[in-house]
């Protein structure tokens, strides 16, 4: 950028001072201090007891942490496959015109993600529900009954069939921020290539992609964050059941505060969660710069 | 590379600083130092204090409805504002988990409320912390404890003190509540004291597409509260209940609470109950009770008041009917027993007593909310029992469901002890979340033990 | 999928495949459409169940319609409805305005301009994307409880624009690297100075990703409830969500009430989402930029 718009170091700062020491207070501050709790045996209350890292090595041998840890990276693969990839999709098939109805798509697609989680976990408990469930009714209508199953009960589908509401609710919010990014696309652009005769797919993946790369990263970025430290929808729809089967790192966390009052080690895996997120996403970002870097390279 | 890290060094200097401040606040002053005006008023007689008293509950309004002990609680509580229209009860009422939660989080930043409902596996840990002001005393000057069930107040004691005021109605934690018809149909005058009869009527009810029995445990304290609290004692007799409780030795690894696993276990494989126990909750189990999808179903005296609320005015009001947990083969250390107790007690947070006046209008409350005036809402509109004994109830006006349900809490049965009203909840959230695994077959009964017994050797 | 050639002259097979594809295509975004807004309706009906009638069958229509669940609600002082919408409103509006400023400027800055501290600032912000905030309550109780800044009526305000600044922040971010860098160095050379180049030539061409932020924010303030569990005390300042809690009893549960009072709670943000979709939609997909 031009030395000469560059404002001065003073206008910056007073630029950002309020909203980073806002945001310092209310993010950080509490952060820190569960960073030092993290080293109390702390059950609650005015008594601790300092224990060094003490938690943090219970924290590495926690089986039932690793194993909610490996429910959100399934979970974050599910998502990102999901709520992304199939907003992408999406957002191309509107910019089709072949696709008619197209305000009627964007209304109604967002909507499910102004909808608080709570709703949305009782909306599909319901349809999860043995007796009296939508999914059974359907299988029964279509005769076949004999693999009507206690959906939420079952060990080895449950991470599946939670990520499903996940999934379903916020398609409709990547798509309306990668709907966003397209618009800034010149028209002309698109037009240009499809007089070219580049087919939808191709006109996906080589013109339009790339120019919405940073906002595509964004959406990457945002769906790893939510989905490390996803909550609500798994404490409505199975509270992390059957017994830790579906059990996610901050319901865990959650679960040892406030159900085991073990305000310590529920510190330490608070830490332990943001920690773990930030090598994800570090780790995803450069997995993504390096795949564009070689697919830079081919082209 | 110099300067980044310089960069990196002020930020977490910044950081630190504010961070300690906060700490060293939280230190130094006791929390209520900001208490506002109007406490300056010192008295010795009770109630000269005007000013706010916080209490925090959770009998909100939705929850009095049909639930005596909410009913009397709020009904109550509003007596008592109007006697004392200097003070300004300020309430938080919060639905049952959101209090939890709440609850928690206060008591972990050491802010509880002024008054609270305190739960019995809190009591020792927060005793210790300080966080809950010593009532033994306060109990011996109420002017009501020659009316005290004294038994009523073993979850809130700890090291020979007592720290709270037993609160609500006393009510079963584990009834059978069936229609007495249907049995009938299936041979069973009432419904069976044994298991294997309870098997045996499976196959007539299956033929009629009906569960035998509803269950509810998505929320995994059911199992424990409504199911093993009472099968555990016919196993292991109330002296290993209490060994457990006093420290004295006893171990969940002990062979008769294993059986007692053991048995729940395989009686949820038999197919006695309807296939969806795990995933859904006791409000939803006693639905199939209540539209005849079930001959039975097994809760707690909140179900029952439900129960009762919604089906008044049918055919099954009239043929429901109340028994104990049936005997477990094997199971030799008592009989007919189901866990009974109050869950909650009133209790004050040690902060009151920096202002005497303040101290007792929260020890008036206390005294009231929990005393005769409440037995007797509860005692006279819903043949419920409170902290205080109400002599001769008179059964008669109540119709036949109430009269059969107090029998069954207070006169036909043995009591035992509630186990989540005492040692810790860490205790409990991995013994509740093991067995939803165990019934389910994914871990076995020497293992719920053994991890139970683990949680209970760290945290208590 | 060559639909593009010349208009006039598609080949037959051409043809076929564009109806093909017209179906597919129409179908999913349909079905997917549908299932979106088909749980709005099936709450609406529901509510006007009985709590009976409805546990017998979860998906009929109701036999007998009746609003009693609604007039439960909204005359009984316990639940304090509208004083929790007053709340509530009052908050989101105030979030997101700030929100949207704050992230508009400190998006740009971090997108645009080098300065000392710029990737670490970057970092900061996307740490705030991963804190666990269930697991937090603790220390945020603390920490505003010590400041004394629980329990007023800009309490949330502060958590609020502090979670919801990363999100807001990343998006601007994004956006603002698309656009060419040509527009403010004309701009500087015409003599505009850093600020009425911020808020006259780039907040103008930033208008759908801020229009974005904006309707992502008011959802989740609106929805937003563990902050206002721990850091509210007041029943007087209680937003929506807390106010929701009081339909739900430790032992009783009533799915029809509880499923007009979701839909009471939601109207007014249902309501100004239809009524001003159009608007919002275009407002997102508006001002392209010519490079």
């Amino acid at each position: 950028m031009l030395q000469s718009i560059r404002p001065k170091n003073r206008v910056i700062f007073a630029y950002l001072v309020i909203p980073v020491v806002l945001y310092v207070f209310s993010v950080f501050v509490p952060l820190m201090t569960a960073g030092y709790f993290s080293f109390f045996e702390w059950k609650g209350g005015p008594n601790k007891t300092f224990i060094g890292l003490e938690n943090y090595v219970a924290l590495m041998k926690d089986t039932i942490f690793w194993r909610s840890f490996s429910h959100n990276i399934y979970l974050v693969i599910a998502c990102i496959i999901g709520q992304v990839g199939i907003a992408f999709v999406f957002v191309m098939m509107l910019s089709s015109n072949l696709v008619k109805l197209k305000g009627i798509h964007r209304t109604f697609g967002f909507f499910p993600s102004t909808v608080a989680a709570v709703s949305i976990g009782f909306i599909w408990t319901m349809v999860y529900d043995y007796k009296r469930g939508i999914l059974n009714w359907v299988l029964k209508l279509i005769g076949k009954e004999d693999i009507i199953k206690v959906w939420l009960n079952e060990s080895a589908l449950v991470m599946l069939l939670v990520s499903i509401p996940l999934i379903w609710q916020f398609i409709g919010y990547y798509m309306v921020i990668l709907l966003s990014a397209t618009s800034s696309i010149d028209k002309e652009i698109i037009e240009s290539s499809q007089i070219d005769g580049a087919n939808g797919f191709q006109r996906a993946v080589h013109i339009v992609l790339p120019l919405i790369k940073n906002t595509l990263l964004v959406c990457i970025t945002l769906c790893i964050a939510g989905n490390m430290k996803v909550f609500d929808h798994i404490y409505v729809m199975t509270s992390g059941g059957p017994g830790y089967d579906s059990m996610v790192m901050a319901l865990y966390g959650y679960t040892v505060s406030f159900g085991q009052q073990n305000m310590g080690y529920g510190s330490a895996i608070s830490l332990g969660i943001f920690v773990i997120s930030l090598t994800v996403i570090g780790g995803g970002q450069l997995l993504v710069t390096l795949l564009s870097k070689e697919r830079g390279e081919k082209a | 590379m110099k300067r980044k890290l310089l960069g990196v060094l002020l930020v977490l200097a910044m950081m630190t600083t504010l961070f300690v401040g906060c700490a060293k606040k939280s230190d130094g002053k006791p929390a209520a130092t900001d208490k506002k005006e109007g406490t300056e008023d010192k008295g010795g007689d009770s109630l000269e204090y005007s000013g706010d008293l916080e209490i925090m509950h959770f009998s909100t309004s939705e929850e009095s409805q049909g639930n005596g002990g909410s009913d009397g609680f709020r009904t109550v509580i509003a007596n008592w504002e109007k006697a004392n229209p200097n003070i300004n009860l300020v309430q938080t009422v919060l639905a049952n988990d959101d209090y939890k939660t709440q609850i928690a989080t206060l008591a972990g930043a050491g802010d509880l409320p002024e008054v609270f409902l305190l739960q019995g596996m809190h009591t020792k840990a927060w005793a210790e912390q300080g966080l809950i002001l010593d009532m033994t005393d306060i109990i011996n000057d109420s002017p009501y404890n020659s009316q005290y069930d004294d038994a009523l107040f073993y979850p809130f004691s700890a090291e020979g003190k007592i720290y709270g005021l037993p609160a609500l109605t006393g009510g079963t934690c584990a009834v059978v509540v069936y229609d007495s018809a249907v049995w009938k149909e299936a041979g069973f005058d009432a419904f069976p004291e044994t298991w294997d009869d309870v098997l045996k009527a499976k196959e007539f009810f299956d033929g009629k597409g009906m569960d035998t029995v509803a269950f509810g445990n998505s929320g995994k304290w059911q199992i424990n509260s409504c199911f093993l609290s009472a099968v555990g004692d016919r196993f292991t007799g109330p002296e290993w209940t209490y060994s457990l409780i006093e420290k004295g030795g006893a171990k969940f690894t002990d062979q008769p609470f294993v059986d007692a696993l053991k048995f729940t276990q395989e009686i949820f494989n038999s197919g006695l109950f309807n296939p969806d126990f795990n995933a859904i909750n006791n409000e939803e189990a006693r639905e199939y009770y209540i539209s005849g999808d079930a001959s039975a179903f097994i809760g707690g005296n909140w179900d029952v008041s439900y129960i009762q609320a919604t089906l008044e005015g049918t055919d099954l009001y009239d043929t429901t009917k109340f028994a104990v947990i049936p005997q477990p083969e094997g199971a030799t250390a008592s009989y007919k027993t189901h866990d009974i107790g109050l869950g909650y007690a009133v209790a004050i947070s040690s902060k009151v007593a920096d202002d005497p006046a303040k101290l007792a209008a929260a020890i008036d409350l206390a005294y009231e909310i929990t005393g005769p005036q409440f037995a007797e809402y509860v005692a006279s509109n819903y043949a419920l029992g409170g902290l205080t004994k109400v002599e001769n109830i008179d059964l008669s006006k109540f119709d036949q469901f109430t009269q059969d349900f107090y029998n069954f809490s207070y006169v036909d049965n043995n009591p035992c002890e509630i186990y989540d009203s005492y040692i810790s909840g860490a205790v409990w959230d991995v013994l509740n979340t093991d067995l939803q695994t165990m019934l389910n077959n994914g871990i076995s009964p020497e293992d719920v033990a053994a991890n139970a017994q683990k949680a209970y050797d760290e945290n208590y | 999928m060559v639909n593009n050639k010349k208009k006039s002259g598609l080949s037959p097979a051409s043809k076929i495949k564009n109806s093909l594809l017209y179906i597919v295509m129409n179908t999913i975004l349909m079905v997917f459409s549908l299932s979106c807004i088909f749980p709005l309706v099936w709450m609406f009906y529901s509510s006007l169940k009985e709590k009976r009638e409805f546990n017998a069958d979860i998906m009929g229509l109701p036999k007998s319609p009746s609003f009693s669940n609604y007039k439960a609600i909204i005359t009984n002082k316990d639940y304090r409805i509208f004083e929790s919408v007053i709340n509530s409103l009052r908050t989101t509006l105030i979030s997101v305005i700030l929100i949207v400023i704050f992230g508009f400027i400190v998006g740009y800055i971090l997108s645009r301009l080098k300065f000392w501290g710029n990737r670490l600032l970057n970092l900061i912000f996307l740490m705030g994307l991963l804190i666990p905030i269930h697991s937090l309550l603790v220390p945020i109780y603390t920490v505003f409880l010590n400041t004394n800044l629980n329990n007023k009526w800009f309490t949330l305000i502060i958590p609020y624009v502090a979670f919801g600044l990363p999100i807001a922040i990343f998006l601007v971010q994004g956006f603002v690297k698309g656009i060419p860098i040509e527009l403010e160095e004309a701009a500087a050379i015409d003599g505009s100075s850093f600020s009425r180049t911020l808020f006259g030539i780039i907040m103008p061409i930033c208008k759908p990703i801020l229009s974005t932020v904006a309707i992502v924010q008011v959802f989740s303030c609106w929805n937003e409830f563990s902050f206002a569990l721990v850091l509210m005390k007041d029943r007087r300042l209680w937003t929506v969500p807390l106010a929701m809690t009081q339909f739900t009893g430790q032992f009783s549960s009533d799915y029809t009430k509880i499923m007009a009072a979701m839909l009471l709670t939601m109207l007014p943000i249902v309501v100004f989402y239809f009524a001003f979709s159009k608007q919002i939609i275009k407002g997102m997909v508006a001002g392209a930029v010519k490079g």
